[in-house]
């Protein structure tokens, strides 16, 4: 380990960046050394993908400095940062599925014979030789999308390679691959590693960075905690790194929930391959019953389910005891359980449409009479919800476009309300908006709780979940891997999060 | 902050309503440079000229707030015409227009069916059927053109009520009829809804597929009305009639301003959307200028509107 002699070949100093409202990188400085294996680990929201979005000019910096190979650097755009030696495997790939192997890889760099015909001889050797000296074992004239998401990745990773890059940044490769996938992954890491590119690995699995990573940064809310070398902590050092001090604001004054109730929703063994495989759970009127685990561990999907939006291949939904039938989101609706969806803008609302034709979409049978629309009823509720949530907005003709993060979820939430639900699924609630909305939300959430509706929260931020819910169920690989009450610490749902994963 | 809200307001409201002061001021101009522009007789000229393309556009502008797209209504203007014409040797015309209406709202049902369930992307699913209505012509009118010889059923396209050509009321009425739809109804409101944006409409519980398909049979029955008008006013109609209404249509409508992905328009800018091009249309007649040139000028302004709200919206 006599690294530090080397000069580093990334050099990030006082790193800033703020949302409105967040600061979401706070001086950050990270050195990153040649034929290095450096992990990046933090929770949801940490700023890891704000720190790999500023270092590749997707996002401008506020303040600090960036260098890459002894050059202060100021990338526009990643294909700026492409071109100078840093390329960026996201967890989505960005190949040209009609495209073959050979194709997709030399993208950009084709070699040119006369009259702008393309050199496939040349291409061709060119692509043995680098195949063949990182050991991949692609079939050059495959198109992408009848390739495997794992080889898919590597095609990617060869691409980079080709280019000449000197730095890889990984942003939870393995997240969608199998347990041979991702041996074959590490075994071209480290190949990676004996010639001379450096990766900075982004990851939430633990155990991926001990085997692999030299040394490890650990971020929280946008701060460098430490870089350690990984021969020097455990795991459960970087997981207390990570979630840091459990915070102990509570939200929850009694757990009323659960004492002599019937559970509202009952679901027996839940499945839709291959994100949710037989989860069954219930959950009471007044509680906020909580859900969280890994980005992909099915968490979307299993609300999904309950709310009808995709197909149910086995399983039994069941309301106040009696088994419904839910085969779509109108089903849901009429048995009164309400999904305000992960994507807002996608999902929830209808961005070009005005705040009050947004809220009273689901219910809009109740705002008219014989088909004809009671416009002034609709002011009426929409002015009712900007009071009771607070929402920011020049009136109820706002477009919705125009409404920060924040209270567009706030109208994402009007709007389920005013159907008055008694099973209301928040899907990533806070996600995406500012601190301030953030503990507005939670406390509407208590709020909702304590008139008696079931609000099923769920979220991959295990510090809110163990904030605001009466009762928490994590999932892992579309199975629930624990279920704890009210109290529990972050560290031990962490755990449990971390453990059940691969 | 504020003053960029402000800002976008003021931008929102001069794209929705930029047609009417381009539509103003141009008549204004035209009544300068044209002495006759401004007579009685030239204006209902214009409205009468305006009536068949601007009834069918009513129907092209619900399909096309709901993200869709017709491009088979000029097709069954012709089929709906020329029953509506043949259908009268063997029954009262009344009843012909009743079942040419229902022809035309079927025919939409089925776009919409293609689009909606099917998935086949609008334009593409109402050229099939754009071309299998008009082969139904044919087969219908043996490649001959039809006639017509009843004086009450002329009166729908020829007569007037008072002062005003009775195929303008017609118009008139359907603009404001579906005018209030449009805004004041639950389908109008779902119908912008599902336009802006379908998935979230679904998941707010609605049933999306049976109102996008309702905007196609909107599109279809005001096509089969404005055959109706087409085939009263001429009392022939030949297997040609309505090619091209359909683009005619559209432009009116995105003339006037509604959104090409949906979700935003309205009835009546529809109509001075297409009272411009008829006028344009007249003015240029009454100086004499070519009709070349006419076509040039027409695809110009198609352009102008359309590129001033998709670039507006890129822009950002």
């Amino acid at each position: 380990m006599n690294k530090k002699i080397e000069e580093p070949i990334l050099r990030v100093s006082k790193l800033n960046k703020s949302f409105p409202g967040v600061k979401a990188l706070d001086n950050i400085d990270l050195e990153i050394y040649p034929d290095e294996v450096h992990a990046l680990v933090g929770e949801n929201g940490a700023g890891k993908s704000t720190l790999i979005k500023l270092l590749v000019g997707v996002y401008q910096k506020d303040s600090g400095t960036i260098y890459f190979n002894n050059q202060k650097v100021d990338f526009d755009s990643p294909a700026q940062a492409f071109q100078k030696g840093i390329s960026v495997i996201y967890q989505e790939n960005s190949l040209i599925p009609q495209l073959t192997v050979i194709q997709n890889v030399f993208l950009g760099t084709e070699y040119f014979i006369p009259f702008g015909l393309i050199d496939e001889k040349k291409i061709y050797q060119e692509y043995l030789n680098i195949s063949k000296k990182l050991g991949f074992e692609l079939p050059p004239h495959k198109e992408v999308r009848n390739l495997g998401v794992a080889e898919q990745k590597l095609v990617e990773i060869l691409k980079a390679l080709i280019h000449k890059v000197k730095f890889i940044i990984m942003d939870e490769p393995t997240a969608s691959l199998s347990e041979n996938e991702i041996e074959h992954l590490f075994r071209i890491i480290s190949e990676l590693k004996s010639n001379h590119v450096s990766v900075l690995y982004i990851t939430h699995i633990l155990e991926e960075v001990f085997r692999i990573a030299e040394r490890i940064t650990v971020l929280r809310d946008g701060k460098k905690i430490n870089t350690v070398f990984t021969k020097e902590v455990n795991r459960n050092e970087v997981i207390t790194m990570m979630v840091g001090e459990s915070l102990k604001d509570a939200y929850i004054s009694e757990s009323t929930a659960m004492k002599g109730k019937q559970p509202v929703l009952k679901v027996e063994n839940l499945s839709r391959k291959p994100r949710v495989n037989g989860v069954s759970f219930e959950a009471f009127p007044g509680e906020v019953f909580g859900i969280t685990g890994l980005t992909g561990a099915g968490k979307t999907e299993l609300t999904r389910l309950i709310f009808g939006a995709d197909k149910l291949e086995g399983g039994l939904i069941l309301i106040d005891n009696k088994p419904v039938r839910i085969r779509s989101p109108l089903d849901a609706v009429k048995n009164r359980i309400s999904l305000i969806p992960e994507d807002r803008k996608k999902d929830a609302l209808i961005l070009i449409l005005e705040l009050y034709k947004n809220i009273t979409l689901p219910s809009l049978t109740e705002f008219s009479s014989q088909g004809v629309l009671l416009i002034r009823k609709e002011f009426d509720t929409t002015k009712y919800f900007i009071k009771k949530l607070d929402i920011k907005t020049s009136g109820v003709k706002q477009v919705v476009k125009y409404l920060s993060g924040g209270n567009q979820q706030k109208v994402a939430i009007s709007k389920w309300l005013q159907t008055e639900p008694k099973v209301l699924i928040m899907d990533e609630p806070t996600q995406g908006i500012d601190v301030k909305a953030k503990v507005e939300i939670y406390t509407i959430v208590r709020n909702l709780a304590k008139s008696g509706v079931c609000v099923i929260f769920v979220s991959s931020e295990v510090s809110e979940v163990v904030k605001v819910s009466d009762r928490i169920l994590v999932l892992s690989q579309g199975r629930i891997s624990g279920e704890f009450k009210y109290g529990v610490s972050q560290e031990e749902i962490m755990g449990t999060i971390l453990k059940e994963d691969k | 902050m504020n003053k960029k809200i402000n800002l976008d307001l003021a931008w929102y409201s001069i794209k929705k309503n930029g047609i009417l002061f381009v539509f103003i001021l141009l008549c204004i101009f035209l009544s300068i440079i044209t002495p006759g522009f401004l007579s009685w007789a030239n204006i209902l000229n214009i409205l009468r000229q305006s009536s068949i393309i601007g009834i069918m556009a009513i129907g092209t502008t619900f399909v096309i707030i709901g993200a869709g797209f017709d491009i088979s209504v000029g097709s069954l203007l012709a089929l709906t015409a020329a029953m509506c014409v043949g259908l009268q040797q063997y029954i009262h015309w009344g009843f012909a227009i009743l079942l040419v209406l229902i022809v035309g709202a079927l025919v939409g049902m089925l776009n919409g069916f293609l689009a909606a369930k099917i998935h086949i992307p609008a334009i593409i699913a109402t050229l099939g059927t754009m071309t299998i209505v008009r082969g139904l012509v044919y087969l219908y009118t043996g490649g001959y053109p039809l006639y017509v010889d009843s004086p009450s059923f002329a009166f729908i396209g020829n007569g007037y009520l008072g002062l005003i050509p009775f195929p303008v009321i017609v118009l008139i009425v359907m603009v404001i009829f579906w005018q209030f739809i449009l805004i004041r109804t639950r389908f109008g409101r779902y119908t912008c809804a599902l336009g802006g944006n379908k998935e979230a409409v679904r998941l707010s519980g609605v049933k999306v597929d049976f109102y996008h398909i309702l905007t196609f049979v909107v599109g279809g029955l005001m096509a089969a009305m404005a055959g109706v008008v087409y085939a009263s006013r001429l009392l022939s109609v030949t297997p040609l009639a309505g090619q091209g209404y359909e683009l005619d249509a559209i432009a009116s409508t995105v003339i006037g301003g509604t959104s090409v992905s949906g979700g935003e328009g309205s009835v009546v800018r529809t109509l001075v959307g297409v009272l411009l091009l008829n006028i344009i249309a007249n003015v240029f007649n009454l100086l004499g200028i070519h009709i070349y040139v006419q076509y040039v000028i027409k695809g110009a302004i198609i352009l102008s509107a359309v590129g001033f709200d998709t670039y507006s919206k890129f822009r950002r």
